[in-house]
């Protein structure tokens, strides 16, 4: 299945193709992939973050679907 | 340790120094510009008539060295909302004024000849003066700062206040600017009018030597100490403040609220942004780099988080500060418009003439819904927000706003509470911050309860934008916090390690208690937070606000904001009973 995922502010170097930016990415993953998993195999740093699917929060062991958004976000805010 | 309320009536320009009211030595900041307005100005008065006052006054821990501590407060009656006014702002001039033993400059009446401009200087030793200057008359605030600055000794160091041109013109939009650690007049108490307020006073301009002073001393040095460390290291350690906000500022926020479709784009017609990266914190880093623009910078001296940028222009010069994330929404998503250089412009327009950018980014959006210009027609934009130095239209009915707007060009979308118009978030979408809009004494304001950081950013606990569940409460509890921050005088982006972190928390009224040598502890920190709120309240009671003035626009609960397709759902009772708490207050207070 085929998931869009992408990674920003400080995280957004971890995109596998060492590119950058935050513009999303197509992943082809295996039926059953959860967000830890992604997390894991991205190498993202073991620290807290904001997850969301489609625009909504989602835990870490959310099972991704096809066609989903994924969007990883470090601890941010402002105002 | 001296605190005194400098008056400077401008009716018969007479200035006179008092000592606060005993009964008031727990106030700072807005608790103290709260209980000034409360006390001195008729509920009925006239906001930009004589009767009105204006207030600046730094926190409790101004002219310290405790972290961000050094913002301050300006209050008065509002000419936007109509109701009581503090409008925040960082800058040099709390800690200039508080190093003066000033814990606030009460300025009353009005300038008998309306052609007339003053300039109050107050210098390092205390003593204050009325200078006429009415060739400064229509300056803009970076002309008016190089004047300013050609007035000054050789080696002075000072703060500047000032209003420009906007507020000359008596626009309900005018803010007031404050001088940064360059002299930049590039920080704001922008909204709610207090520009025009102090131009209609006929003070065009403040300005406060501290020369040679230092921090100030506590009562108890040690123990001040040991808790700033405290303090500081937290703000440090949390990833929010001592990482995000450095690196990429306020406007860090504009992907990830685009992200959670809480972006109010086109006029709130939608909670995303297609250009949301070309407008967001990231990019703007990384461009400000390119052109050889510093990191990063405070918008006050002891600012640790340094959350601050200069956007330097394609040849790397200074352009205007930020932009902040407010303003990068503003006149970017809510405009259509999806280049930073463009919304630049925009802001250095606003900052020169003295506008808040935030209620102009949204009533320019206003005007566009209206058919009258293109969304993201940026030339245009800046062209109809210049029509006013004339005195033309559209210019002068934009520089009232948002509402103003909406009714003289025929807009039924117009995203205002008690006239004034809703920052960066969708309500519909990040529905806590709806019940902070819907309530607040400011109006729309997300400063005043910022559950954003509960809501979306999973600061201080967690809870679904998504639903009303919950919402009230947690607004309810920030707008206290909040009151109290901004009465000691803190950035409130402190409140993001304050949050997470108990020592944090502790270390401010430990800070405020070692400094004043009074007791301060969680309790009564949160009571002078409760305190400021009741005045406030009452305060628009009098002035004639019911429970009618604490709702969001009818068409949040009818029109669907893509992409959730949702709905503002929290219901009248739980929006009435966010400030159940004010009889009991008023009552403690002696008020009732």
């Amino acid at each position: 299945m085929k998931v869009q995922i992408a990674l920003f502010a400080s995280l957004s170097r971890y995109q596998p193709d060492g590119e950058g930016g935050r513009a999303p990415r197509e992943f082809e993953l295996a039926e059953g992939t959860t967000i830890a998993d992604i997390i894991l195999s991205l190498g993202l740093p073991d620290e807290p973050r904001v997850v969301f699917v489609n625009g909504r929060h989602a835990p870490d062991d959310h099972v991704l679907a096809e066609g989903e958004r994924l969007a990883i976000f470090p601890p941010v805010a402002g105002g | 340790m001296t605190r005194d309320i400098l008056r400077v009536d401008m009716g018969d320009l007479s200035i006179t120094r008092q000592p606060l009211p005993d009964a008031w030595r727990r106030y700072g900041g807005r608790a103290l510009t709260d209980a000034i307005v409360y006390s001195e100005v008729p509920p009925d008065a006239e906001p930009l008539g004589p009767d009105n006052v204006l207030v600046f006054a730094p926190g409790i821990l101004g002219g310290t060295s405790a972290p961000n501590g050094g913002r301050i407060s300006v209050g008065g009656k509002s000419p936007l909302t109509g109701g009581i006014k503090e409008s925040n702002s960082g800058g040099q001039a709390a800690h200039a004024l508080a190093r003066n033993g000033i814990a606030a400059v009460v300025v009353t009446g009005a300038a008998a000849d309306p052609d007339a401009r003053y300039c109050l200087v107050i210098e390092n030793d205390g003593s204050a003066s009325l200078e006429r200057v009415d060739e400064w008359a229509g300056l803009g605030n970076y002309d008016l700062a190089e004047e300013i600055a050609a007035t000054r000794p050789e080696g002075d160091r000072y703060a500047t206040i000032q209003t420009g041109p906007a507020g000359e013109a008596g626009a309900k939009a005018a803010g007031i600017a404050f001088s940064d650690p360059k002299g930049y007049p590039n920080r704001f108490a922008g909204r709610g009018g207090l520009g025009a307020v102090m131009a209609s006073k006929g003070l065009k301009a403040v300005v406060v030597s501290d020369k040679g002073h230092g921090f100030l001393g506590h009562a108890d040095k040690e123990a001040f100490n040991a808790s700033m460390k405290r303090f500081a290291t937290a703000l440090k350690d949390h990833a929010v403040t001592g990482q995000a906000l450095p690196a990429y500022g306020t406007n860090v926020l504009t992907n990830i609220l685009s992200e959670a479709g809480g972006l109010p784009t086109r006029n709130f017609s939608h909670g995303t942004f297609e250009m949301a990266d070309d407008i967001g914190g990231e990019r703007q880093a990384e461009t400000i780099k390119a052109r050889g623009g510093e990191e990063h910078h405070g918008c006050h001296t002891g600012c640790t988080i340094q959350c601050s940028r200069y956007w330097m222009d394609k040849d790397g010069h200074y352009k205007t500060k930020g932009p902040e994330y407010e303003t990068a929404w503003s006149f970017g998503a809510d405009c259509g418009i999806g280049d930073l250089d463009e919304i630049a412009e925009l802001d250095r327009a606003c900052g020169d003439l003295g506008l808040d950018t935030i209620e102009m980014g949204a009533t320019m959006a206003v005007y566009m819904d209206s058919g009258a210009l293109e969304f993201g027609d940026a030339d245009g934009a800046l062209k109809a927000l210049m029509s006013g130095v004339e005195g033309g239209t559209p210019g002068r009915v934009l520089w009232n706003g948002a509402a103003a707007t909406g009714k003289e060009f025929g807009v039924g979308r117009v995203p205002t509470v008690k006239n004034q118009a809703m920052p960066a978030y969708d309500p519909r979408s990040v529905m806590g911050i709806g019940v902070t809009y819907a309530t607040s004494t400011m109006g729309a304001d997300h400063t005043a309860g910022y559950t954003v950081a509960t809501e979306i950013l999973k600061v201080g606990g967690e809870a679904d934008p998504l639903k009303p569940e919950g919402q009230a409460e947690l607004s309810k509890n920030l707008q206290i916090a909040t009151a109290a921050l901004d009465s000691l005088g803190f950035c409130i982006f402190v409140a993001f390690p304050v949050l997470d972190i108990p020592e944090a928390f502790a270390a401010l009224h430990e800070l405020a208690a070692a400094h004043t040598g009074d007791e301060w502890d969680a309790d009564s920190l949160m009571q002078v937070g409760r305190e400021a709120l009741t005045f406030e309240r009452l305060f628009n009671e009098k002035a004639g606000f019911t429970a009618a003035d604490d709702r969001l626009p009818a068409w949040m609960m009818t029109e669907k904001l893509p992409p959730h397709n949702v709905v503002f759902e929290v219901t009248d009772a739980e929006l009435d009973s966010v400030f159940d708490f004010v009889p009991d207050t008023a009552r403690e207070m002696g008020l009732a």
